[in-house]
């Protein structure tokens, strides 16, 4: 269930009705948004809602036995515990086939044929979000920044709401649960937000499904694909890929503020980093800065003279958080190459007044410095295989063995509407950053320029798979 | 930059648990309800008025087939036995009902036969057709003498259904009837609600298919062979003729009402003897500047990019809908027979793997209808010059030669 098809409109419709103006005290009311994220999530496949409801039950007891353990020993047993069973599910749903795969292919290099079986399991949508999702509640307890809330059915709620559940942004514990406990009540400017940011969503997505047919094309690696299409392709896709995750997480935030709950952006303008450091503060914030503070903090952080091993750690297990596969490893360890030599170069002398340097003139060439080490890490993060990646970066930068074709008109105009997409999804997402506020609160503007883009979204689109990030 | 959610959660929010009272939620959740209910209604008015604006509409992109269908009524209500050609746009280009009957009649055989062949639908629609025309059928107590159906490997590829995906639902609206779209409903609630939608919210028009009309001036061009292109002469040659031939339709037949599916000719089009010896001329000529080496080979790339026409992966989902259909026909059809349309073997020659997945999946057919597919594609009686591209026999010759030959296969099955 998608939020821009018309059966999460029927869904939210009449789960809307019940939950604004039916089910208002809070138990009836708890029980009601658990199912219906239930409902939400076994739309996909509900045989995967054991899964979910087994992870949260299992953290919730095992934060209480952490809050209650008399020794450090005992509550390390037990977050290990915690890490064990959510990494453990991970691992074995999304990670095993590809960890059988690369020995198999590891003892090919050696002559050896090893014919391993491998488990071939569908991964369950979202398993990525929830579980870190229940871990930070339990690293959370275990450290004592938070203590147990009471109340299997509302952590059960909160870990598989369903505005966030499938694609994030990833929620901590401290953040949801007591929302869940309070059930604030919007008030008409905080919906109007909401509605607006849905919108936002939306055009986004749409923007995002008509870049698909650039990206598939310099994607497909074939010989009649010319050096513009190649640029177009890669630039598409840093669209495509922002459009669709920036708007998914709008909507899911949009949604969120409609029932009263205040999810933090997870996206800040990231096209606008001035460096990788700079763009990782910008982009998919939830994981980024869960990555930061729970495993990047847990191995040591800055501290030790081991900045540059564990910021390295920490970009390539984000890599592979996105996906079993070793183009995912390569954008991790792209990105953890990028951010240590910037931290390396503004070390030195000679860069540090560039460094530190904040002249328009800088920032311009810091800024498209940045962008094109951004692209070229979707190149890695999009491609089939690295052979593909190698051949598409060799061709984007003129260096591909076989003669590219001229391009012609029609892939200047593509090129154009590329960059255009782009640059509107930024300079939407600016205006609202800075006036979105005001903005709701010009019922002139605000109503005709909301129905005006649903009208756009409803009018164009095109076939496209679920959400990019779904498969993570 | 400010952060809106920040700021927004700074602001005073009545708690349920201690401020606000249940009327205050019901007084904000219904403006919230309204909006989003209201905000959805116009922009479907809006999109209902561009739609009208452009002049858009599903059936548009259907209409002869949907023509067709209108004509139904009419047809089981005539009283002579009736053949029906069905197929693709290779059985619109390449079978002439009137020339059929006509020589039918020659044999002593009473019979209408109708070219139920529309181009844009691969079998996933077809079976859809098929579906209503075995309606009007059986509620009439009608059964066709004959049903020849073409089994157009080309229409039947991965490719194919994949180029196809971007008008399926709304197809699928304006093509299932009232139970079909229910069991979808119930079957994948997903796409039925999706497909109530483009029916009878949006008249059919679905976004993806506005996407593509407006999509296409973006689209990079068919390929182009690696060749010299046409020459002057020969663009000339062909406007030329196209010049001559502007209007003579109309002054043949003046009183004759364009309707969108040729009833009049009942599905075909019309016949050299109706036409003056100097049309019949000028459209041979027409078709001849047509074939010329560039543009053929360019028609076969473009057909091999958009219908795998060479190596022919098959898309199961389309040949399991293909046996749906001849299922369907056996169910109003005295006798249904199967048949491979002439191909211009000139220029599509097929892999030998490709020879074997057709091979199979003409197995396929036979095993699970017990109809044995007819191979007309290298009849002898069809030679290159009847063609205007690669697949489609020209008006005037390849119809009438292919004609002809179905004449003379099915008239003894006929005469029993």
């Amino acid at each position: 269930m998608i939020f821009n098809t018309p059966i999460f409109f029927a869904f939210f419709l009449v789960f809307f009705f019940f939950y604004g103006f039916v089910f208002l005290k809070h138990k009836p009311r708890i029980y009601f948004l658990l199912i219906a994220s239930l409902v939400f999530y076994g739309a996909w496949n509900y045989h995967f809602i054991p899964l979910l409801v087994g992870s949260a039950v299992a953290d919730y007891f095992i934060a209480q036995a952490i809050f209650a353990a008399g020794n450090v020993r005992h509550k390390k047993m037990l977050v290990t515990l915690s890490l064990a069973i959510n990494l453990g599910i991970l691992g074995l749903f999304k990670y095993a086939d590809f960890v059988l795969e690369s020995v198999a292919d590891f003892m090919l290099l050696f002559g050896y044929q090893a014919n391993i079986p491998t488990l071939a399991w569908v991964l369950p949508v979202g398993i990525s979000f929830y579980t870190f999702q229940s871990l930070s509640y339990t690293i959370d307890v275990y450290r004592g920044d938070m203590e147990p809330r009471k109340g299997l059915v509302e952590f059960t709620a909160a870990l598989s709401f369903f505005p966030q559940l499938v694609a994030g942004p990833i929620l901590r514990a401290r953040q949801i649960l007591p929302q869940m406990h309070q059930f604030s009540l919007p008030s008409w400017h905080e919906a109007k937000y909401g509605m607006l940011l849905i919108t936002a969503g939306l055009l986004k997505k749409t923007c995002a499904d008509l870049l698909a047919a650039p990206v598939a094309k310099a994607f497909a690696v074939q010989e009649s694909v010319s050096l513009l299409e190649y640029w177009t392709g890669v630039l598409a896709f840093a669209g495509q890929i922002y459009g669709d995750f920036a708007g998914y997480s709008d909507m899911a935030i949009g949604i969120a503020l409609l029932l009263g709950f205040k999810i933090p952006l997870n996206f800040r303008v990231p096209y606008f980093a001035v460096s990788p450091v700079d763009f990782w503060r910008r982009w998919h914030i939830s994981l980024s800065s869960w990555l930061r503070d729970y495993l990047y903090i847990s191995l040591g952080g800055n501290r030790n003279n081991h900045r540059t091993r564990n910021v390295f750690i920490t970009m390539l297990l984000g890599g592979l958080w996105h996906g079993a596969a070793w183009t995912f490893v390569a954008w991790g360890a792209f990105h953890g190459v990028i951010i240590t030599l910037t931290h390396y170069l503004s070390t030195l002398p000679i860069f540090a007044a560039w460094h530190s340097g904040n002249g328009r003139g800088i920032m311009v060439i810091k800024w498209a410095i940045t962008f094109y080490l951004v692209l070229i890490s979707w190149v890695f993060f999009r491609a089939e295989s690295l052979a593909d990646a190698g051949q598409i970066l060799l061709a984007m930068h003129g260096l591909a063995s076989v003669s590219l074709p001229i391009a012609e008109t029609v892939q200047w105009i593509i090129f154009s509407l590329v960059v255009l997409a782009v640059g509107l999804m930024h300079w939407m997402d600016s205006g609202i950053l800075k006036g979105g506020e005001r903005f709701v609160e010009k019922p002139w503007w605000f109503w005709p320029l909301m129905v005006l883009a649903q009208a756009v979204c409803l009018l164009i689109g095109a076939p496209s798979d679920e959400f990019i990030y779904f498969q993570f | 930059m400010t952060d809106p959610l920040n700021s927004v959660s700074e602001m005073q929010t009545p708690l349920m648990s201690n401020e606000a009272s249940p009327s205050d939620y019901r007084r904000i959740n219904l403006k919230i309800f309204l909006s989003i209910l209201g905000g959805m209604l116009l922009a479907l008015i809006a999109i209902r008025l561009f739609a009208m604006a452009m002049g858009a509409s599903g059936e548009a992109f259907i209409g002869r087939p949907l023509g067709a269908l209108s004509y139904l009524p009419q047809i089981v209500q005539e009283p002579t036995d009736q053949v029906m050609v069905f197929g693709s746009s290779m059985v619109d280009a390449g079978f002439s009902p009137r020339q059929f009957d006509r020589e039918l009649k020659e044999q002593g055989v009473d019979i209408k036969s109708y070219n139920f062949g529309f181009g844009g639908l691969n079998p996933y629609f077809q079976d859809l057709l098929a579906r209503r025309i075995k309606e009007h059928y059986l509620q009439n107590n009608k059964r066709l003498k004959l049903a020849v159906i073409e089994f157009n490997p080309f229409q039947t590829t991965q490719t194919r259904y994949q180029g196809s995906l971007a008008a399926i639902d709304a197809y699928f609206g304006m093509l299932s009837n009232e139970q079909e779209r229910f069991d979808l409903l119930l079957e994948d609630p997903t796409r039925g609600i999706l497909v109530y939608d483009i029916k009878y919210l949006r008249d059919s028009v679905s976004a993806e298919m506005v996407t593509f009309y407006f999509g296409q001036a973006f689209r990079s061009g068919r390929p182009k062979p690696n060749m010299e292109p046409e020459t002057e002469a020969e663009v000339a040659r062909r406007r030329d003729v196209n010049d001559k031939l502007e209007g003579r339709f109309e002054q043949d037949f003046p009183d004759y009402v364009n309707e969108p599916w040729s009833f009049a000719w009942q599905g075909g089009g019309t016949i050299p003897q109706e036409r003056s010896d100097e049309t019949v001329e000028l459209i041979h000529e027409y078709f001849a500047s047509l074939r010329t080496e560039y543009r053929m080979q360019a028609d076969k790339l473009w057909r091999a990019q958009s219908a795998d026409i060479i190596e022919l992966n098959f898309e199961p989902i389309l040949v399991e809908s293909f046996i749906r259909m001849v299922k369907e026909f056996q169910q109003f059809s005295d006798a249904v027979e199967i048949i491979m349309l002439p191909k211009n073997s000139r220029y599509i020659v097929n892999s030998p793997e490709a020879l074997a997945r057709q091979q199979n999946v003409l197995k396929q057919i036979y095993q699970a209808t017990g109809v044995t597919v007819r191979d007309f594609q290298n009849i002898p009686e069809i030679t290159p010059d009847m063609y205007s591209d690669t697949t489609h026999l020209a008006r005037y010759s390849g119809d009438v030669a292919f004609t002809h030959f179905l004449a003379e296969y099915y008239g003894e099955l006929l005469k029993k």
